[in-house]
């Protein structure tokens, strides 16, 4: 199983990397403490401002993760090293890809409470339902994300591409993410945006089915 | 074995580095592979070893272009460059067992520590390599490219860094494979430190390749 062993390997640096995961533990708290403060104190629609907060938090928190896990391979030339291995291009994507959403998972972990407080929404009735939103979101994220950084790879402007790749690709999941955290909050009726879920849903099988056919070359050009 | 550049060209920004280099690797050889700074050595090293495809002109593994079976020829190859694509906040052992893995070797932690032993480094086996002086990560570069046992090995400057002992180790390294029937490209600017085992000299220059005496 090559991707676990990956997925493994990324997981490991990620831990052993205290100055990078204090980074991203302060900017999103923060980005969800600043927020809370610009709505409030007396918050017009909670479960809206919370809802747009915890997603706009993860967005910029992923990018950090992204930008750091492309920098893996590139540091000392690994990414070389894990080429010449002959290991299946997708099974090491697909690692690499369950390391970043298990990174972004524990992140909406953390962001989850600090955004109930803040900003007093969700009920534990409503946590398995934006559970399995944060889920799809965050599967569709790591997903492209990752092609994307491979993309960005051995490019000198690699974060500001990465950037600039991400959020227009990514707008669909994250209105998805949005309007059905919202309503899970009791902002809105789930009925009126259970659509969005197969919106995001097709956005995680696609950008899938896109590194499938695509990570190969996009590893060998990178160089 | 045989590992094959024809006619192979390579321009960056428009400067050529590599002007129709032919180059033949076969078994029991070391072939030492000289020339001056920026002469091109590690960007032919590169192609060869698949991970930069040459603009014009073709690398053949047994008369077979490595771009029709790419996994197979980089399986075949060990690689040894001056960057030491390892994961620095990873052990030695972390390290070789994690690549051991990808390339399909088994029982890699076995082999790891086996390696590790015979390049001297079995004491600082389960230390992160972060702060590894420059000869004691050499030697880990060089564990990483022994781990499935190639066909080929390509060593750029695997002398760098290394004291008597690691020389000697590279040295045997180099012996072993040619009685094996390995193929072996070697750069190195000392190639008083490769004597003895190396059997053949190709100069490059100005973007050409020369057999040297």
């Amino acid at each position: 199983m090559i991707f676990l062993v990956v997925m493994r390997k990324d997981l490991k640096l990620f831990v052993r990397d205290a100055k990078f995961l204090a980074t991203l533990g302060l900017f999103s708290a923060s980005l969800v403490l600043i927020l809370s403060v610009a709505f409030g104190p007396i918050f017009a629609q909670p479960a809206r401002e919370a809802a747009a907060t915890v997603w706009a938090a993860l967005f910029f928190a992923g990018v950090l993760g992204l930008t750091r896990s492309l920098e893996l391979e590139g540091e000392s030339g690994a990414g070389d090293a894990l080429r010449l291995s002959g290991a299946d291009p997708f099974s090491l994507y697909i690692g690499k890809t369950l390391a970043n959403f298990a990174l972004l998972a524990a992140v909406f972990l953390l962001l989850l409470p600090l955004t109930a407080v803040f900003f007093d929404v969700g009920t534990l009735r409503a946590l398995p339902g934006v559970l399995g939103v944060a889920a799809l979101a965050l599967i569709g994220y790591s997903a492209w994300g990752t092609l994307f950084a491979a993309l960005a790879r051995g490019l000198q402007a690699r974060e500001l591409l990465l950037s600039v790749l991400l959020f227009p690709s990514l707008v669909p999941l994250w209105i998805g993410a949005v309007k059905l955290t919202h309503a899970y909050w009791g902002g809105a009726p789930v009925d009126e945006v259970k659509d969005w879920v197969k919106v995001m849903a097709v956005m995680d099988v696609l950008g899938l089915a896109l590194a499938a056919w695509l990570y190969e070359a996009v590893q060998e050009a990178a160089e | 074995m045989i590992l094959r550049a024809e006619a192979v060209h390579k321009r960056f920004d428009d400067r050529p580095v590599l002007s129709g280099v032919s180059i033949t690797l076969e078994p029991g050889h070391v072939v030492l592979l000289s020339g001056a700074n920026g002469s091109g050595k590690t960007t032919l090293a590169r192609i060869i070893s698949t991970l930069l495809p040459p603009d014009e002109g073709q690398v053949t593994m047994d008369d077979v272009p490595v771009s029709e079976r790419r996994t197979q020829v980089r399986r075949a190859i060990g690689f040894a460059s001056h960057a030491p694509l390892l994961y620095l906040a990873l052990t030695p052992v972390e390290n070789l067992e994690f690549f051991a893995r990808l390339s399909g070797v088994r029982d890699g932690r076995r082999r790891a520590r086996a390696l590790l032993e015979r390049f001297g480094l079995g004491y600082a086996a389960d230390r992160p390599i972060a702060h590894f002086s420059r000869g004691m990560l050499q030697r880990v570069v060089l564990c990483r490219s022994l781990l499935n046992d190639p066909e080929v090995l390509i060593f750029d400057e695997p002398y760098a860094g290394l004291d008597d002992a690691g020389v000697a180790a590279v040295n045997d390294v180099l012996t072993e494979g040619k009685a094996r029937g390995r193929a072996t490209l070697l750069i190195a600017h000392d190639k008083e430190r490769g004597e003895g085992v190396i059997t053949r000299t190709v100069r490059l220059a100005n973007g050409r390749a020369q057999e040297a005496a």
